[in-house]
This record gives C-alpha cells, structure tokens and sequence, in this order.
C-alpha cells in the first residue's frame, strides 16, 4: 500500500506545494506549516525515550501524519538525537517485514530535515540495517527502498550523499554489486535509477504541465526503460547510467521541491516564484523554461480576474509557438544537455525519431498540458466559470418537445468542444480553458500519473474484482459531496479503496480466525510453521474445550501459519499468471511491453493450489504476512478472541 | 502502415458503423479530427480496441480520418443518424440540472423563466427490442460528464437480462463521473471496481446491485417490482444526502418487454406495474420512448398529465440481435466479471486501449475453491419451477411462495446448483430483532460465484469467483442463469 511517490510526498501537505503562487517569503519550519508538535514537553530523557519508543510503536503502516509528527518531535529534540536514533534502530530490527519501509521513511525523513545532528548519528549503523532489511522484504518493497537510496546520493543540504559517501557507495554495492561506475552494471540497477529519474521528471511535468521540455524527457525516458528492459549491451547500459547520473544529478535541486527535504533553506525554484518579479512577456529575456511558464500563468490570472495589471497573454499563441518549437526547445530550457546526449544515442539506436516524436505510440505519459498551474485561491473565478456556462445554456431556447428535439440544430460542438478547448491526450477527456477546468485538468492528469505509476508496479499482478460496498456505504459515499474539489473526472470513489481495505482487513481477520485441533497428547509439542519457521501458538478454546494452534492450516499433514500459507499461494498463483502472460507475450511480438492479454487465468487454479508445496521461494513473500498476535497492528484479532466470540467454526479453506 | 489497415474519411455528422463476428477485433484509431463512441470521445493517436462481438458506431459531428486496423464483418457511413436529437435532449437536461443547482444553492436567477421546472433531469428509457435504448442512455450519460461541470449522474439499469456492471440477473445503480468506455457488448456500461488501477473511474464503478437472477421480466414480476422499488428508495436517499448527485438527476434503462408485448392480459399489467414501479421508485419526471408509436400513445395516456413523455427517433444503425446473440453475451459476460476484459489485438497492433484502459491492466485472477456444502448457505427465491405470471388466469393472485426464500441442499441431486450463478448478499442485520421474514429478498448483491464442481460423497464444493476473501459464513442465491467456460 505504500508507494514512494506517498513518501516523497509525506511533506507535500505540510509545505508549500510546489508551484502555488504564494504571498511572502515561503515558509521552511515545520510549526509554521503543520500542526504543532505535541506539546508534551519532556524533562528528562527517560520519559523521552519511553514516550518516543511508544509512538514509534503506532508506525505500523505508511502514515504521512505519524512520520510527520515522529519527525518534528526528532527535530524538536534533537539534544536527545541518539535517543531517537536508537530508539528508531531498534524499531526496524524488531518489525516484521512488512512495516521496515515506513521506518525507514521515517529514518529518511528525519535525516533529510532535520540532518544535523542526526544524519549523521545514522551512519555508523545505516549501511548495516539498510542491507539486512532489503534482505528480508519482498520485491515490491526493495524497488522503494531502492528508489530511497537514490534519493540519499543527493540527499544532503549541500546535494551530496545523505550519509557520506563511503557510506552511499558501501550500500548501493550491497544492493546492485560491484563498484558504481566500475566493470559490471546490472540491468536492475540502470531500470531502477531510469525509474528514479523518470519519476523526477515526471513531478516536474506534473507540478508544470506547461514543461514541453520536461514532457520531451519524460518520453525518452520511457522510450530508454522499454530498451533496457527488452536488454541492451553492458556498453549501452554503462553509456545510459551515466547520461542519467548527471541528468539526475542536473535536475536534483528543482525536484526536491516534491520532497521531503524541501525544508531545507535551499533555494528552489518552486521557491523562488513568489519574490521573484513576474517577466513581463513581451520582455526579450527568454527566461528558463520552468518562469516560463510563471509569467503565463500570472498573465493568465491577470486575463481571467479582469484584471488589466500586464498585458493579457495570448495562451493559444504561445501554446503553439512552445509547441512547434519541438525537440529544440532545449535551447530555450535551462540545464539539459545531458539529454541531449541521452536524446541524440537513442537517436542512434533508433528508438526516437528525429523530429522527436518517439517511434511507436508507448508513450503513456504523454499528457498534453495545455493548462497552466492551478491555483488554490478559488472560488470567484470558478465560480464566475460555472456561470457562465449555466448562462449559456439557459440561453438555448429548447423545449422538451418533440418539435424542439427533433428540429433544431444542436449547440453541442460550442458545449462539448469550443468551450473545452484542452483535451487529454491520454483520455480524451476535455477540459474548459478556465479556472475550473485548469483545476480540474490539474486533478485529471496527476490521477493519470499515479495510475501509471501503479499500473507498471502492478504489471502482470492478479488482480480481482472488489466486493460491491455495504448499502450504507453506498448512500452516504461523500466523495462526490461538493464541487471542483477532487471531484474532477478520474478520481475513484473513496469507497473503492476503502472497501479493498476493509476487504484486506477481513482477510486478514479470517485467516487469523482459522485454526488447527492440537492431537491429543501434542499439547506439549511445539511445531513450526514450514515457511516462516516461528513456533505456532497454542491456545485453548473454552467453547470447545480443546487446544488448537491460532492462525493454523493443515495441508499434506503439515501445519502452516493460515496467513502464510494463504500468501504463498497468492504468490504461486500470480507467478503462474505472469509467466503464462509472458510466455504468449514473447511469442507474439516484439514490442517490449506488449505483454499479452491472451492467456487466461489458468483455469484450474484449483489443481495449482493442491500441487502446491510452499518452497523457500515463497518463504520470503510470506514472512510480510507473519505477524503474531501481540501486534499492534492485528489488535482486531486479539479483541475477536477476548470478548468470548466464539471463534469461526473449522476452517474450510480447503486446497 | 500496416496490410490489415484502412483509412476512413468521415464528413461532419457521419457515423462508422461496424459489426464483429466471433473471435474478431478491431483496433480504431482517430488519425485527425474528432470522433466519439456512444458519447466518449476518443484521444487521437490511440489505437482503440473492440471485440467480443461488438456493433458500435463511431459518431463525429465535425469530421474525422480513422484508421481501422482488422476485420468488421459489416462496416458502412451513415450520414442519417439522431446524434442531433440527441444532443438536443441533452441540452434540454442541462438546463434542468442547472436549473436544479441553482434552486439548490438558493439563487433562482431572475433572468431565467419563473415557471421552468426546478427539477433535475430523471430520465426513464423505454423502447422495444433492437431500438438502442443502452445506447441512447449511455450518450447522454457520457454527454453529462462531459460537460465540465463536474456532474455525477446516477445510471440505472433494470433490465436483468443486461446486468449491469455485474453479471446478468442483477439490477443496479451507479454514480457515473466520467465517459462511459465502448469496447465489447460484456461491459456496456463501464466495469465495476477492480483491485487494478484504472485510467478512466468509470472502469472502477461502485455499484448498487441487487440479485433478480433471471433473465426474463416475466419469471417474477413481483420480485422484480420489489427490486426496483428496493433500488429506488436507496437512490433517493443517496440523493437526498448529496446535493450534487441530486441535480445531476439520473437516467433509467429498461427491459424491452417493458415496452412490448400483448395489449392486453397479465402480461400488460405485469409491464404496467413494472413501468409504474420505475417511475415512483426514481421520482421520473421525463419518459423517452424510443421510436415506437403505440407505446408513445400508451404513456402519455397514462403519465402525459404527470409528466413529460417524448418520443425519440432510433438510430438506424441499430442491428436486430437474435436470442443466441443475447445467450453469447451473456456468456461474455460472465467471463468478464470472473477474468476481467480480454480482447486479442489484431495483427500488427499494438498496446491497444481496451474499454479505455491498457490491454494488460484489466485482467483478473479468479479463485477457484472448494469448500464444505455448510459454508455457504444457499436459497432460491420462489418455487423453482414457477408457472410464469403470463400463465395464469387473468386476475389470479400470486401464492405467497413466489417471493418466499426456499433454502437450496447441496447434497440433493435436483439442486440445479451445478454451473449456476449465484450472488453472494450483504450480511443480515446483525441485529436479531430487526430481522424479518423476507429480509433476504432486501439485502443488496456483493459479489458473484459459480459453483463449477460438486463432490456430494464428501460433501464439498468447487466455487470460482474473482473476489478476495473466505466465502464461508455467507448467503448466495441462486436464479436461473448457468456458466460454463
Ligand atoms: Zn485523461
Ligand atoms: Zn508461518
């Protein structure tokens, strides 16, 4: 459930967005753009360290409020560093799987804040945990925390490595092997740094859709994944990590805006927009691309309030002119030679054309931005935008009349498509060039880009079909309460995720609930479960005046854990989704990424499952789902066995 | 570009009409210009993929190049087409909307006519057979959310013979916020909520259902009535809370044997009831016949004092379905509730968008499981074989038995649950003293299983579903409809 996007983001609500035309200096100190701190205020360290230890405990899942508050009261009490940091340390040794990443954002977070004193408290210890942890999680959660340890390169205030570089250079080698930028470059290693860069660049097309340059990289990085993917040479793989070294390195500052540490009073450019004087249009200046896009949209707002101040812009005008410029807009656009060079090698390879349009139509990102920043201040002009919309159709004279209907010759293309002149590229989804509609677009393609961003994580996955929502959810569902906000076309009514939650939740529960009868005379015999190997518990079950194992299933005569055994399956089952779809895709076509919807689901998952015997490969999978009932986390199961429900009769998930 | 390919120039107001056979798919790209399926407008350069039988129109009122990729069995332009009809009842309905919000919002503005209704648009669709009735529903759906005006239309499907983001033999209501995706006669009207991320939120729908289970109005019009009726309150009550799904208003699609059928017998009343059940239920102030003259007369006899009843062209394009056409549909239509949405792309295409998403992001991993015959407690509603109400003498009342929940015994070799579909409902009201007798014929749908396998010596049972979680402890019931894959 916990993306990185989410954590670099943890501070997104908490700060200035990147891009909100802002009055007055920005701000950088947490009091002053969150909640306060918990006004506990600690007198000596011991009831720090009990009180700290304790809301460490409630981090069980990637909560942007809990690392917040952990990470101001770190900042806060910064005298007690190496309390935190012990503290913190300890906590990620001691969770199960599963809940090491939200400690380790944690980690990063209070590192890249508050940074001194405790990055570098972290050091002498970081190369270790971070090793050990990748170890122990599923592939998912490696891809984040590789994505994190490429944050850290540049993740100190002055751009270097967040922990020094011996230590940077000591972890990437426990995870990719080998030197950085020595003899043998993995391919994990190029997708999973093209990954980092792409995501940058596709924040910064995402915070100003106006970023043709921006867009154009993003495109060739796409371009650039689907070559390494399909497999290159270990020469273009060295040639392509290092383009995306300087290119990231290049386009470090600007992005750190989506980050955390943009509490760092470290100029950004996201920063800078505010005192900076607006470049009247016509000025001869050709200001870089990113107040570029600034000074239209100031003119812009200027043209919508009616309020003369500059000279309204002619938006279409410079639309076109932006676009047409092409590829060439690298000359008006501030860092990117470097891909340019990335630009003319794939050039060479043939994977992008010259006018730059990528060959083939995979380009998933290539959202067409016509709309500049959004801005939060509101309602008048949006307001005014909805009026005139309902002005011009009360101003249609039709009549529910057969005559009327049938008769007159519709308005629609001046509704439908003149006053939603902004499509989607990816959609076709049409948006009015107005306040509403900038907002709206705005919503429209950040959903587009978190979908994508999910949908390729996902790739290959077995999915299912939720279950419908409760009645009462149904009704009351208030995601679509009130206007404009959230609202706009794309965004998934609340009770979808809410009900997959609560769907994994019940799960959980019933899987939880299942147990296995101790034989009698086993009641002294301890066993452990073959995948995760921990020591089953035993309880005794007043109702029916037995022992039985918790969280049990017997399978073949063995007995696993119920949650491990279910998630071993999952995984065999998936796997075998995936492969079948690989194989077809491979034998279909080329195209890296056409991976086949042609092969069904195996049909018999059924005889899948009684084949199975969980291996060590799927011990891994599994060990994210143990978890014993002391928990915080599956509390729910705890108080489901001391209120004196009965607990769920046998269990019949049988396979 | 590639063999398989043709470039189609259509005029201002045209339509490419296309039917698929069997097996066969289609990619359609818009080359330049603007295009729309059934109201969606499609993103140029986007290779748009049909199939499983599908016959669509691909409508441009200002003219457009297309480049088809694969073969059509029947494909034509057709220059006579009602899309400005259409267009025109839409117009007449944003005006109602808007009327509606501002009653809402307390402004009624003096420049607008004082007497104009104030209510939002609640549309009921009738039309015979073949008259395009989904489609027209599903235009002007796709036109409301397209209007930039951030509406959430509620669509509402009680024809149990289309089902309506579930399978077939559900009625059902959704909350619609954008364009209603074209790709297969499976999911006309957008998919139902995955644990896939989707593109487009009309392929996470979250609908309201409940279970009918049959395909046929007339199997049991009283359970039917009492669905609709069922549907209805909960509809209004999710409008009466949620201003802006109020003045968005609604719009119904029905059965065609709503509109055709003797003029006469039980038969009449059984529709009549069923009509009248929709328009109380949804408050309908706007009844669209769809060309069909006698039933146009019909209605505005009947509810042409009331409320507005107008009768609306049908498209040409329409093409006669006969009933093994229907039986594959709802074959597809199953397949894709329990695997999600799969079309081949033709030769030489590439990643296709497929009902407004990536090829590869709708597919889903159903579960097949055995479990014990008591883990699933299982009923039919009424008698299994039940004369149907056509059958019985005019004015003979119906036994209380058609509405009674009958439990269903695995173990009994006429149990008719071997491929059948069932629906899994909401738990009963945890509440003991709230329960009542037919409770069970008011709790909503939450998920669909069939039961492929039954092994009656060792008392187990083989379900395929595509939802999550343990089935045990759980209601279903059964209807008349069976799948095999
Ligand atoms: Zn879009
Ligand atoms: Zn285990």
């Amino acid at each position: 459930m916990s993306i990185y996007p989410q954590a670099h983001s943890y501070g997104q609500a908490a700060y200035p967005a990147p891009g909100y035309p802002q009055p007055g200096p920005p701000t950088y100190s947490y009091q002053q753009s969150t909640a306060p701190p918990p006004s506990t205020y600690y007198v000596d360290p011991h009831s720090f360290r009990r009180d700290y230890a304790a809301r460490l405990a409630q981090l069980t899942i990637n909560s942007r409020p809990i690392i917040q508050s952990l990470s101001m009261v770190a900042q806060e009490y910064s005298r007690w560093a190496e309390i935190v940091v012990q503290c913190l340390e300890a906590h990620i040794r001691r969770v199960p799987p599963y809940m090491k990443l939200p400690s380790f954002y944690l980690l990063d977070a209070i590192s890249k804040n508050v940074y001194d004193p405790y990055a570098r408290h972290f050091a002498p210890f970081v190369v270790p945990l971070f090793l050990e942890t990748y170890q122990q999680v599923d592939q998912t959660t490696r891809s984040k925390m590789e994505e994190m340890l490429l944050t850290w390169r540049t993740g100190a205030p002055s751009g270097k490595e967040l922990f020094g570089f011996i230590t940077q250079i000591a972890i990437e080698r426990g995870v990719w092997g080998g030197d950085r930028g020595a003899a043998d470059i993995s391919k994990a290693q190029v997708l999973s740094e093209l990954e980092f860069t792409l995501s940058q660049k596709e924040r910064a097309l995402q915070a100003n859709t106006w970023d043709h340059e921006a867009r154009k990289h993003v495109e060739v990085l796409q371009q650039l994944r689907s070559l390494v993917e399909a497999g290159v040479s270990q020469d273009e793989l060295r040639q392509i990590l290092s383009q995306l070294r300087s290119l990231s390195q290049s386009t470090a500052p600007p992005t750190t805006s989506s980050q955390p540490q943009v509490s760092y009073p470290q100029p950004s450019s996201t920063y800078q927009y505010p005192s900076q004087p607006v470049y009247p249009a016509r000025t001869s200046f050709v200001p870089p691309a990113v107040q570029h896009s600034e000074s239209i949209n100031s003119s812009y707002h200027y043209q919508s309030t009616d309020q003369p101040k500059s000279e309204p812009l002619d938006l279409s005008a410079l639309l076109s002119t932006s676009v047409s410029s092409g590829p060439s807009t690298s000359t008006s656009a501030a860092p990117p030679s470097n891909i340019a060079g990335l630009f003319s090698a794939l050039l060479k390879a043939g994977i992008v054309s010259a006018t730059g349009t990528p060959v083939g139509d995979s380009s998933s990102a290539k959202a067409e931005g016509s709309t500049p920043q959004p801005s939060d201040e509101p309602s008048e002009n949006e307001r005014e935008a909805s009026r005139s919309y309902r002005r011009a159709i009360l101003a249609e004279t039709i009549k529910l009349t057969n005559a009327d209907i049938t008769k007159k010759r519709p308005a629609i293309v001046r509704f439908m498509y003149e006053r939603l002149s902004v499509q989607c590229k990816q959609c076709g989804v049409r948006f009015s060039d107005d306040v509403m509609g900038r907002k709206d677009m705005e919503s429209h393609l950040d959903m587009h880009f978190r979908q994508n961003r999910k949908a390729n994580q996902n790739l290959g996955r077995g999915h299912s079909r939720s279950w419908f929502v409760a009645l009462e959810d149904w009704v009351h569902d208030t995601s679509t309460d009130y206007k404009g906000k959230g609202r706009a076309d794309g965004v998934r009514p609340l009770n979808a995720k809410a009900s997959a939650l609560a769907e994994a939740a019940n799960r959980e529960a019933e899987l939880r609930a299942q147990f296995v009868i101790v034989p009698p005379g086993d009641e002294a015999k301890t066993i452990s479960c073959p995948i995760c190997k921990e020591i089953l518990k035993s309880e005794f079950l007043e109702d029916d005046e037995e022992w039985v194992w918790k969280n049990a299933v017997k399978k073949d005569d063995r007995i696993f854990h119920a949650t491990c055994h279910s998630e071993a399956l999952t995984s065999v089952q998936s796997l075998a989704v995936r492969l079948r779809n690989e194989t077809t895709g491979r034998s279909r076509s080329g195209t890296p990424e056409g991976i086949s919807s042609r092969a069904s689901p195996p049909k018999e998952t059924a005889s899948l499952r009684t084949s199975l015997s969980p291996t060590a490969e799927s011990k891994r999978a599994a060990l994210k789902r143990k978890a014993e009932n002391d928990d915080p986390s599956f509390h729910m199961t705890a108080t489901f066995d001391n209120d004196g429900t009965p607990p769920m009769k046998r269990l019949a998930l049988e396979a | 570009m590639q063999n398989d390919s043709k470039e189609w120039v259509l005029d201002a107001e045209t339509e490419y009409r296309f039917e698929l056979d069997p097996g066969a798919s289609l990619a359609i790209k818009l080359v330049h210009g603007q295009a729309e399926v059934f109201g969606a407008e499609l993103a140029e350069g986007k290779s748009y993929l049909f199939g499983s039988e599908c016959k669509a129109a691909i409508f441009t009122w200002q003219g457009c190049t297309l480049q088809i990729t694969g073969h059509a069995s029947t494909e034509y332009v057709s220059d006579e087409t009602p899309m400005a009809a259409y267009a025109n009842l839409h117009i007449a309905f944003e005006q109602m909307r808007v009327r509606a919000l501002r009653v809402a919002h307390g402004s009624p503005n003096s420049d607008d006519d004082p007497n104009a209704n104030a209510e939002p648009p609640r549309v009921l669709v009738l039309g015979p057979d073949n008259s395009g009735k989904t489609t027209i529903c599903k235009i002007l759906i796709n036109y409301t959310v397209r209007a930039g005006q951030n509406w959430s239309p509620i669509l509402i499907n009680v024809d149990p013979s289309e089902g309506g983001w579930a399978v077939p033999g559900a009625i059902a209501a959704a909350s619609v916020q954008s364009p209603l995706p074209t790709a297969s006669p499976a999911n006309p009207l957008g998919s139902a909520a995955t644990s896939a991320p989707t593109a487009l939120s009309s392929n996470a729908l979250v609908p309201l259902s409940y279970w009918y289970g049959h395909a046929d109005i007339k199997r049991n019009p009283l359970l039917l009535d009492r669905l609709i009726r069922n549907l209805g309150e909960n509809v209004r009550d999710k409008c009466d809370g949620d201003p802006e799904a109020y003045t968005s208003g609604l719009i119904v699609d029905t059965p065609s044997s709503f509109a055709s059928g003797p003029t006469s017998g039980a038969s009449t009343d059984s529709r009549h009831t069923l009509i009248k059940a929709c328009v109380e239920a949804f408050k309908i102030n706007v009844i669209l016949v769809v060309g069909h003259e006698k039933l146009n007369v019909e209605m505005q006899r009947l509810y042409g004092s009331r409320l507005t009843v107008l009768k609306i062209p049908k498209s040409g394009g329409v093409v006669e379905l006969d009933l093994p056409y229907r039986q594959r549909v709802h074959k597809y239509q199953l397949h894709t509730y329990m695997y999600g949405q799969k079309i081949e792309q033709p030769p030489g295409i590439s990643s296709a968008i497929l009902g407004g998403e990536a090829v590869t992001d709708v597919v889903l991993s159903p579960s097949s499981s055995i479990i014990n015959f008591n883990d699933l407690t299982i009923y039919r509603i009424g008698a299994e074989s039940m004369a149907p109400s056509s059958a019985l003498p005019i004015g003979a009342a119906r036994t209380v038995s058609e509405m009674q929940p009958v439990l269903i015994d695995p173990a009994s070799s006429g149990s008719g649950l071997l491929n059948a579909v069932l629906a899994f409902i909401a738990p009963f009201n945890p509440d003991e003293t709230e329960r009542y007798d037919e409770e069970i014929l008011d709790l909503n749908v939450i998920g669909f299983l069939v039961i492929t396998n039954i092994d009656i010596p060792n008392r187990k049972m083989t379900i395929l579903s595509p939802n999550q979680g343990s089935f045990v402890g759980k209601t279903a019931i059964i209807g008349s409809f069976e799948w095999e894959e």
